[in-house]
């Protein structure tokens, strides 16, 4: 019985406009930014890959010259294209892709692809996580809204009832042919994103573990939208109504709910802007060591305190480079001014995520927003991972540059000169994205929404079959 | 067989149903008649079990329907006074349907032409989307279901209406087979010619309460026309 009722709506759906145009056309979204994020994930890889090369040879073909300049010159640094980004951009557009890293500076992440966008392109960027979370969820409304409603007003309900159906039946029914006539719609794309990742690429093998996972998050929200959906169309007396309900669902969730908590996240916890927060850690820095300065007060003690230490009276006399020693102290002054402002910042972003991620509770599409931007590794944390990365390789550098110029460049102060020998050894910028569990516990919140929404659906489901009557 | 015993149904203050008892036994036509408001469709429905008694009991083959839903619709067959059907389905696959969701599934589609025919629907209206069908082709389909499910029992909400006189005439024949095959059928309508043509007793009905129940073959066609005007303008 369930089988007839199966065959029937998904045969009907088939014959359906609905399905057969707005289906259509989904479809072919879903296809085509699946694609064009494929083709654009290949070509935008190898270019930062390229450029990550051509940055490396830049700083290891430098001439001869004072380690400390070396890293004035500095490195470039790409962010690594994660493999599921293919499919879910997220934040990368917004957040940057390089950073320049050199002495003294934290620089923010730069070459934001959104810069180069119009207006209108930043607003509706067409890509297949879009389509998944937003383009999808409306079709599943279109479709779904009248399945019982529309039987019970047109009387067909009663006679499948008077025919000894159980409610139970029909909903189940009606269950399994929607989702099979949604399968239609998905099943094509989803074979070809598996045939993308199973093209290969760049580090594709990170995206096997997060790939099925993120496969079950999206079955989980559109399920959602399918129980939820059927609910409501059970529930009440007309599809017209049923629609309206449904609609205002989507409505909140894909349009207002997005806005509602990036608002609300700014308005509870404010940051400051960037030129207000350069500001308030120049301000700091001012008033700290600068090894460029001779005649500086603290530059004087450091020197006083370096020369009674090795007993010596003049910095030439020194067994070391007393600059090198003097940049480093910098360095260190101007890292422990960096990471006090930061992390006050990072605090603040970090509790405005959370607060995201707990309004997910509330609105499953802000949660399955995060989860695939996290699984795609394109999200807030992927990013600043990527930045504290950076961060980290900066100091090593610089470091080891100004380790340079004090061990080896005794009596010769910026005098000190060394070759591509040395710029060669310098380490190599490594990111290694988060690994599966950490993202996993980073989205609990995530899961938790979209289970809560899929198992209340399922509750909502089993009430309204248990109330269906006609009249 | 159906019966139905005190059968009451009240919405508020204001009773619908009034202590209705009736029995139709196999191979019995039991034609109600009424104004609208009356009480028909609400009897049809209490039997259907859509809408729950307030008092009283309705049974199906000994089986109270409240009590046994799913058990008693599986013995009954049902015809509204509109038969709304899948628009995007042809007639064939509405009938197939149906028939299979009634416990029908060892009907092929040579079966199911043969009753499609037998309400007057050809083989090539069968094939054609219900959504281009009159209403009196949606109730021969609908006719054809109540009869392709072979049931003991069936209830007719005003099944003629919208059928031409032809029809008509042919669903009272078919009416007339089932009631020889030892159908045991309830119907309500307004068409006093066919209660009286086809009916075995006639119930008429007024503010929910059965007034008058009468023999067919006690009464022509102009007495029973008489007593129903008698109980409508009291």
């Amino acid at each position: 019985m369930v089988f007839e009722i199966a065959r029937k709506e998904f045969l009907d759906l088939l014959r359906d406009g609905r399905l057969r145009w707005c289906g259509a056309i989904i479809a072919a979204l879903l296809l085509a930014a699946t694609l064009v994020g494929w083709r654009s994930w290949r070509e935008v890889s190898a270019e930062r890959a390229a450029a990550q090369t051509e940055a490396n040879r830049h700083f290891d073909e430098q001439e001869e010259k004072n380690p400390h300049a070396a890293a004035h010159y500095g490195l470039y640094v790409f962010k690594q294209k994660p493999s599921l980004s293919f499919l879910d951009p997220g934040v990368d557009p917004y957040t940057g892709v390089s950073i320049h890293l050199e002495a003294h500076r934290r620089n923010e992440a730069k070459d934001r692809p959104v810069r180069d966008s119009t207006a209108i392109q930043r607003f509706g960027e067409l890509t297949a996580a879009v389509v998944l979370q937003v383009l999808l969820p409306l079709l599943v409304v279109f479709l779904v809204f009248p399945v019982i409603a529309a039987e019970r007003e047109q009387g067909t309900l009663r006679l499948l009832m008077s025919l000894g159906v159980s409610p139970r039946s029909i909903v189940l029914g009606k269950l399994i042919g929607v989702t099979a006539a949604l399968g239609l719609i998905v099943v094509p794309a989803a074979a070809l994103g598996m045939l993308v990742l199973l093209a290969g690429g760049f580090h594709s093998e990170r995206a096997w573990p997060h790939a099925p996972i993120l496969g079950v998050a999206y079955s989980l929200y559109l399920g959602m939208f399918v129980v939820v959906s059927m609910a409501v169309s059970a529930r009440c007396k007309s599809s017209r109504h049923a629609l309206i309900i449904l609609m205002a669902l989507w409505i909140m969730n894909t349009t207002i709910a997005p806005r509602f908590a990036t608002d609300l996240s700014r308005r509870l916890l404010p940051t400051p802007s960037s030129l207000e927060f350069q500001s308030s850690i120049g301000t700091e820095l001012k008033a700290g060591i600068d090894g460029h300065h001779v005649g500086d007060e603290r530059l004087e003690r450091l020197k006083s305190e370096l020369l009674a230490k090795h007993r010596v009276d003049t910095v030439e006399e020194l067994p070391i480079n007393f600059e090198g020693v003097a940049l480093q102290a910098s360095e260190d002054f101007g890292n422990e001014v960096h990471d006090r402002h930061r992390g006050r910042l990072e605090k603040t972003l970090g509790r405005q995520d959370t607060l995201r991620k707990a309004l997910g509770i509330l609105f499953p599409t802000l949660a399955i927003r995060e989860l695939s931007m996290a699984l795609a590794g394109t999200d807030n944390d992927h990013a600043r991972d990527f930045a504290d990365a950076a961060e980290s390789h900066r100091r090593k550098l610089v470091r080891e540059l100004n380790r340079d110029l004090e061990v080896n460049g005794a009596g010769l102060g910026f005098m000190y000169q060394a070759g591509p020998d040395l710029w060669r050894s310098m380490p190599r910028f490594r990111h290694r994205p988060q690994e599966l569990p950490e993202i996993l516990t980073r989205q609990t919140l995530g899961w938790v929404s979209l289970v809560t929404w899929f198992a209340a659906g399922i509750v909502l489901l089993n009430g309204a079959t248990h109330s269906m009557r006609v009249d | 067989m159906l019966e139905a015993i005190e059968l009451t149904k009240t919405y508020g203050d204001h009773t619908v149903l009034d202590r209705l008892s009736l029995h139709v036994g196999p191979g019995e036509i039991y034609c109600l008649l009424g104004a609208n408001g009356a009480g028909k469709t609400t009897t049809i429905n209490l039997f259907l079990d859509f809408i729950p008694r307030s008092s009283g009991t309705a049974r199906i083959h000994g089986m109270d329907v409240a009590e046994h839903s799913l058990e008693t619709k599986r013995h009954l067959a049902y015809i509204p006074e509109q038969v709304n059907l899948y628009g995007n389905l042809s007639g064939l696959e509405n009938l197939s349907y149906l028939s299979r969701l009634g416990g029908r599934t060892d009907l092929g589609t040579d079966d199911l032409l043969e009753f499609l025919s037998r309400v007057g629907l050809t083989v090539d209206t069968a094939g054609r989307p219900v959504r281009t069908y009159s209403k009196g082709m949606r109730q021969k389909v609908g006719i054809a279901a109540a009869i392709a499910k072979r049931a003991g029992v069936l209830l007719l909400d005003e099944p003629t209406s919208g059928l031409d006189p032809k029809s008509s005439n042919e669903f009272s024949e078919l009416l007339l087979m089932l009631r020889a095959e030892g159908v045991a059928i309830l119907m309500a309508t307004h068409d006093l010619f066919r209660a009286k043509e086809t009916g075995t007793r006639v119930g008429i009905m007024k503010h929910g309460r059965l007034v008058a129940s009468l023999d067919t073959s006690e009464v022509g066609h102009t007495d029973l026309e008489r007593i129903y005007l008698e109980h409508m303008h009291d």
